[in-house]
C-alpha cells in the first residue's frame, strides 16, 4: 500500500472546511446579540472528521475520485451550520448514557457515516460481491421492507421506522442502495439482449418482456410496498433511479417515455383511489387555499423564501420560531433546503445546488471512466439517486412538483439518510479507485 | 455506448437543475415582495406583534390612531369610536381589518411607499420604519354626523363631489376597538360580548349593509332615462294620473302608489313626480328604458361588483349592490316587467349600500361624473409626537372620475332633486333636508328621500341622498347619503341628519378658509 498524495482534494476540502467554524461563529454572534464567540466544539469536530478521512484516504494510497468529499464537505457543512442554529430539542439523542443535541447528534451520525464510507472506499476492492449475488442484495431489500411493513412504526402517516432499542432507522434508506446494486448488475448482464431484441411498432420500440420480466417484478413488488407504507417520495425517487439506469444501459428513450406513461397513469390511479394522495395533489395546487390546516406548511415554507429575498436574512437572523413554534414544522427534515435559503438567500441556495451539481456530475464521471458496464451503471444509480433526492425534495419545497417527506442528501438531519448517502459517497469513490482516475482527475 | 448514454442523462440532470434554479429565483425574486406583504404571513403577524406602527390622523391632523411598544409587545390605542368602521382595528389575537389591514405592510414599514427606497430597503435589510397615515376625513364632521344617528342604527356617508374624497363614513353602532387590540388574552372576552350583540356592532354599515333604497332610487332612474333619451324633464304620461288611485296594471299585476297625503294626482312631469315621490310615474319611467339599458346603467354607477375605495392594491372595500337578484355577486337578469317597474322606484330585489347610494348623490352632483372615492390622503414619515411629520412620502388625490350619465341629465336631475328638498309639494317630503333650517342662509341643498317597506309590520328603513350646495351657479361640497334602519319615513328620520351634517360641512369648510 502506498501513499497517493491528494493535492485537489486537500485544496479544496480546506477553505470549505475552514467557512463551517466561521459559520458556526457568524450564527453564535447572531443569535446572541453580542460578539462572543460562542460553542465551536461541533464545528472543529467536522472539520476533524473531514480532515481524518482525507488523511486515511491518501495514507491507504487510494486513488478515487478527489472532488467527490469536498462536495460533500460543503454541503454537510451548510447543513451542520443550519442544524446548529435551529431549536436542539427538535430531535436528538439519549442513548448509551449521552445526552446529545441535535447537531450533536448529526455529528455523531457523520462520523459513523464516514467510517462506513471509508470501510468501502478502501475496503472494496472487487466488486465481486456486488455483482455476483445480486439476487441475494434483492432478497436483502425486500426482506427490509418487509420488516418495516410488518414491525414499522408510523410517522406522520408514513410508516418508515424500524426501532432498534437505541436507535430507530429507515429501512427504505438502505433498500435504495441495495436496488441501485441489484438493477446495476441486472442490467450489465441483460443489457445487450434488452437493445438488440426489441420489437418496434411504428416509432416506439417495446422491450422484449421476457428478459424484463424479473427486475419488473421485482420493482413492482417494492413499488406496490412504497405505496402501501404510503411514502410517495421514496417510490417516486426508486421511479427515477430505475428509470435513469434503465435509459443509461439501453439508451432508449421510449423505454423512458413508457416508463413515464406508467407512472402517470398510476399516479392518477393513486390519484383516485387514496383520499391522501389527492389532498397532497390539492395542497401542491393551491396552498393558499387552506393557509392554517392543509397549506400551512408549504405556505410558510414560502414565505421563508420570499423573505429570505437575493441576500437572505443572515445567518441566525431568519424567523425559525415565533411565539416558541416553528414557523415551518419539520424545517430540519423536509425543509432544511428552505432554511438555509432564507438566512442565505437565493445566492446560498444557488450555492448549495452548485455542490450538488458537483457531486452528480463528478458521479456521472465516474461513470463514464468505469472499468465495466457493471461499475459505470452502479456509479449511475447511486449519482442518479442522490441526484434525483436533491431535485425532488427542493422541487417540493419550491411547489414545483407536490411535496413529499425526503430528505436533502448530506443536509438534512437523519441518521439512516447520512449513513445511506455516505455508503453510497464510499461505493462511488470505490468504483472511481477501480478504474484509476485519481491521476485524471487531479489533471482537470 | 454507455459513455454516451451518461452524456446525455448529463445534460437531462442539467436541464432538470436548471428548472429547479427558475423554481428557487421564482419565489426569492419575483414573488418575495407579493409574499413578505400578505397580511397570513408569520413575519407581518410578528412584526405586528413587536414593531412599532404608524399613527394615523385626521384631515386636520389630529391623532385617531397611535401605538407603543409596551413590554416588546405593540399596543393600539384609538381615539374615537365615530372611526372604528373606517379604521378597523389591529388585534394581535384578532387580526386587523379595515385601512389597518388595507394599509398593513406601510404601518408597520415593511414597504416603502417609494419602490427604489423599497428596493434599497431590501438590499440593505434595514430594520422596517412605521408610517403615518392622514385620512380625508375631518374628526369633526365625523363626530357631528355620529352625534346626529346617536343612539340610531344606521349610516352617514359623505363625499366631496368633486374630488372623491370621503369626508365621513360613519355607521352606528359601534364600538372601542381599543378594548380588543392590546393585550392578547384580555380581548378574547370583549371580542365575544361584540360578536353576541344583536345590534351587530362589528358591522361597517355603511359599507357591508345591504339595505332596499326605496324612493331614493329614483335618482338613479331619472337620470338613467334623461341620459338615454327616452324621458325629458317635460315628459308626462297620459295614464298616470288615473293609475295614482286605481293601480298601474303591468303584466296583471297592480302596481300601487304610497299614501300621496292630500295631494290631488294631476299629469307630472319630472320635477313633480320627484316631489311627491310617485312610484307610478316612475315605473312608467323604468319600462320605457328597459331591462337592459337599466342594467347598463347601473352597471355604470358602480352596482353589480364591490366598490373600492382607494388604490385598487390598497383599498377599503364596499360590499357589491344590486339591483336584481344577485348570481354568483353578480347582478341577474330581470325576472319580468313587474320587476323592472318596482326597481325603478328602489323597491322588488333592489339592495344597495349607504356607500353606494352616496355615489349615485355625487355623480348627479359632479355634473354626471361619478368621483373615484379615496380615504387616505397621504402616508408620511413617522411622527414621535402628536403632531403629524411635514415629510409627506406619498399622497393621493383625485384619481379622476368615471362619466356615467351627460351633463345635461345630471343638470335636470339635479334640477329636480333642488325642487324636491325646495318645492312646494317636495317640502312636505324632503323639506327635513333644507339646510337653510341649520343656518345656512345663502345657499340651497338637493335631495331625495326613501322609505324603503319592508313588509309586515316592521317599521320601514328611512333614507335619504342629496348634496349641497345646489343652487344653479353653485358647485356642490358635499353629497350625502343617510340611512336610519327602521327609521319610520325618509323625511322623518333621515332627511334632517343629511341636512344637519350638509351644514355643518359648508360651516367647517368656511371657517377653514376664513381661518
Amino acid at each position: 500500500m502506498r501513499i497517493a498524495w491528494r493535492g485537489a482534494e486537500f485544496r479544496l476540502l480546506l477553505p470549505i472546511l475552514l467557512l463551517v467554524p466561521f459559520g458556526f461563529l457568524v450564527t453564535n454572534i447572531a443569535l446572541a446579540g453580542t460578539f462572543e464567540t460562542g460553542d465551536l466544539t461541533l464545528a472543529l469536530g467536522y472539520v476533524a472528521l473531514f480532515v481524518g478521512a482525507h488523511l486515511l484516504l491518501v495514507a491507504f494510497g487510494h486513488r478515487g475520485d478527489q472532488l467527490i468529499l469536498p462536495a460533500v464537505g460543503a454541503m454537510g457543512g451548510v447543513g451542520m451550520i443550519m442544524l446548529n442554529r435551529l431549536p436542539q430539542d427538535l430531535a436528538g439523542t439519549s442513548a448509551f448514557g449521552l445526552e446529545l443535541g441535535m447537531a450533536a447528534t448529526q455529528l455523531l451520525w457523520f462520523g459513523v457515516g464516514i467510517i462506513a464510507m471509508l470501510a468501502i472506499a478502501v475496503g472494496l476492492r472487487d466488486d465481486g460481491i456486488l455483482r455476483h449475488y445480486k439476487y441475494s442484495w434483492a432478497a436483502i431489500g425486500i426482506a427490509l421492507l418487509a420488516a418495516t411493513l410488518l414491525i414499522g412504526y408510523e410517522v406522520n402517516g408514513a410508516r418508515l421506522w424500524i426501532d432498534l432499542g437505541p436507535v430507530s432507522v429507515q429501512p427504505g434508506e438502505l433498500l435504495k442502495i441495495v436496488l441501485v446494486i441489484f438493477i446495476a448488475g441486472y442490467l450489465a448482464e441483460t443489457r445487450t439482449l434488452l437493445t438488440s431484441a426489441s420489437v418496434r411498432i411504428g416509432f416506439i420500440s417495446i422491450p422484449p418482456l421476457p428478459y424484463f420480466l424479473p427486475m419488473l417484478v421485482l420493482f413492482g413488488a417494492v413499488m406496490l410496498i412504497v405505496v402501501r407504507l404510503n411514502d410517495l417520495g421514496t417510490a417516486l425517487l426508486f421511479f427515477g433511479i430505475f428509470l435513469t439506469m434503465l435509459f443509461v444501459a439501453t439508451g432508449r428513450r421510449s423505454y423512458v417515455l413508457i416508463g413515464l406513461v406508467l407512472f402517470v397513469a398510476g399516479f392518477y390511479v393513486a390519484y383516485q383511489l387514496f383520499g391522501h394522495v389527492q389532498a397532497r395533489v390539492d395542497v401542491w395546487l393551491d396552498p393558499f387555499a387552506d393557509p392554517l390546516g392543509a397549506g400551512f406548511q408549504p405556505v410558510r415554507a414560502l414565505y421563508a423564501l420570499g423573505r429570505g429575498g437575493i441576500f437572505g436574512e443572515g445567518l441566525g437572523q431568519g424567523l425559525v420560531t415565533l411565539g416558541g413554534n416553528l414557523t415551518i414544522p419539520f424545517v430540519h427534515t423536509d425543509f432544511i433546503f428552505t432554511a438555509v435559503a432564507e438566512e442565505l438567500g437565493l445566492l446560498g441556495a444557488f450555492a448549495l445546488l452548485g455542490f450538488a451539481m458537483v457531486l452528480v456530475f463528478r458521479g456521472l464521471r465516474i461513470a463514464a471512466l468505469a472499468r465495466d458496464d457493471f461499475g459505470a451503471l452502479l456509479a449511475v444509480g447511486l449519482t442518479a439517486s442522490l441526484g434525483l433526492q436533491t431535485l425532488i425534495i427542493i422541487g417540493g419545497n419550491t411547489k414545483l412538483i407536490p411535496l413529499t417527506g425526503i430528505t436533502l442528501p448530506f443536509v438534512s438531519y437523519g441518521g439512516s439518510s447520512v449513513l445511506a448517502s455516505f455508503i453510497m459517497i464510499g461505493l462511488l469513490l470505490a468504483v472511481s479507485h477501480r478504474s484509476g482516475t485519481a491521476d485524471r482527475a487531479s489533471g482537470s | 455506448m454507455i459513455a454516451t448514454n451518461i452524456r446525455r442523462l448529463g445534460l437531462y440532470l442539467m436541464l432538470a437543475f436548471a428548472v429547479v434554479s427558475g423554481s428557487i429565483a421564482w419565489w426569492q425574486v419575483v414573488e418575495a415582495q407579493s409574499l413578505s406583504t400578505r397580511t397570513d404571513n408569520p413575519e407581518v403577524i410578528a412584526a405586528r406583534r413587536s414593531l412599532p406602527r404608524g399613527t394615523i390622523f385626521d384631515a386636520d391632523g389630529q391623532v385617531l390612531a397611535s401605538s407603543e411598544v409596551i413590554d416588546g409587545l405593540s399596543r393600539r390605542t384609538y381615539a374615537d369610536p365615530a372611526f372604528t368602521h373606517v379604521i378597523g382595528y389591529s388585534s394581535l389575537r384578532f387580526g386587523s381589518t379595515g385601512l389597518e389591514r388595507a394599509f398593513e405592510d406601510i404601518l408597520v414599514g415593511q414597504t416603502d411607499p417609494n419602490p427604489i427606497r423599497d428596493l434599497i430597503g431590501d438590499v440593505l435589510a434595514r430594520k422596517p420604519q412605521p408610517r403615518d397615515l392622514t385620512l380625508t376625513i375631518d374628526r369633526r364632521l365625523q363626530d357631528f354626523a355620529a352625534e346626529q344617528l346617536g343612539a340610531d342604527v344606521g349610516a352617514v356617508v359623505a363625499l366631496d363631489p368633486q374630488t372623491g374624497a370621503v369626508l365621513a363614513l360613519v355607521s352606528t353602532p359601534t364600538f372601542d376597538a381599543t378594548l380588543i387590540s392590546g393585550d392578547p388574552e384580555g380581548a378574547q372576552e370583549p371580542m365575544d360580548a361584540l360578536r353576541n350583540d344583536p345590534a351587530e356592532p362589528l358591522l361597517a354599515r355603511a359599507r357591508q349593509g345591504l339595505y332596499v333604497p326605496g324612493s331614493i332610487m329614483k335618482v338613479f332612474t331619472a337620470a338613467a332615462a334623461l341620459d338615454a333619451g327616452v324621458i325629458t324633464p317635460e315628459t308626462t304620461f297620459e295614464s298616470q294620473p288615473r293609475e295614482e288611485l286605481e293601480g298601474f296594471v303591468v303584466d296583471g299585476f297592480t302596481i300601487r302608489e304610497h299614501d300621496l297625503g292630500g295631494i290631488q294626482p294631476s299629469l307630472w312631469p319630472l320635477s313633480e313626480a320627484l316631489q311627491v315621490s310617485s312610484n307610478v310615474f316612475f315605473a312608467h319611467v323604468g319600462l320605457e328604458l328597459g331591462a337592459e339599458a337599466f342594467l347598463e346603467y347601473a352597471r355604470r354607477f358602480g352596482f353589480c361588483e364591490p366598490i373600492r375605495i382607494g388604490a385598487s392594491d390598497r383599498a377599503l372595500s364596499v360590499d357589491p349592490s344590486f339591483v336584481t337578484g344577485s348570481v354568483d355577486g353578480d347582478c341577474g337578469p330581470f325576472g319580468d316587467d313587474v320587476e323592472l317597474a318596482s326597481a325603478s322606484f328602489g323597491q322588488a330585489r333592489t339592495a344597495a349600500t349607504p356607500f353606494q347610494m352616496a355615489l349615485v348623490a355625487a355623480a348627479i352632483a359632479g355634473d354626471g361624473v361619478m368621483p373615484a372615492p379615496y380615504v387616505v390622503r397621504d402616508v408620511r414619515a413617522h411622527a414621535e409626537g402628536d403632531e403629524p411629520s411635514d415629510e409627506i412620502l406619498d399622497s393621493f388625490g383625485s384619481a379622476g372620475g368615471t362619466r356615467v350619465v351627460s351633463a345635461e341629465a345630471a343638470a335636470a336631475t339635479r334640477a329636480a332633486m333642488v325642487d324636491a328638498v325646495n318645492g312646494e309639494l317636495g317640502r312636505l317630503y324632503a323639506g327635513q333636508g333644507d339646510i337653510t333650517l341649520y343656518g345656512i342662509s345663502n345657499a340651497r341643498s338637493a335631495g331625495k328621500t326613501g322609505t324603503a317597506q319592508l313588509g309586515g309590520e316592521q317599521a320601514p328603513h328611512s333614507w335619504f341622498i342629496g348634496f349641497a350646495p345646489a343652487q344653479d351657479d353653485a358647485t356642490p361640497q358635499i353629497a350625502v347619503a343617510v340611512l336610519v334602519e327602521r327609521g319610520g319615513s325618509g323625511s322623518a328620520g333621515a332627511a334632517p341628519i343629511a341636512g344637519r351634517v350638509m351644514a355643518e360641512w359648508l360651516r367647517i369648510s368656511a371657517g377653514d378658509d376664513s381661518g
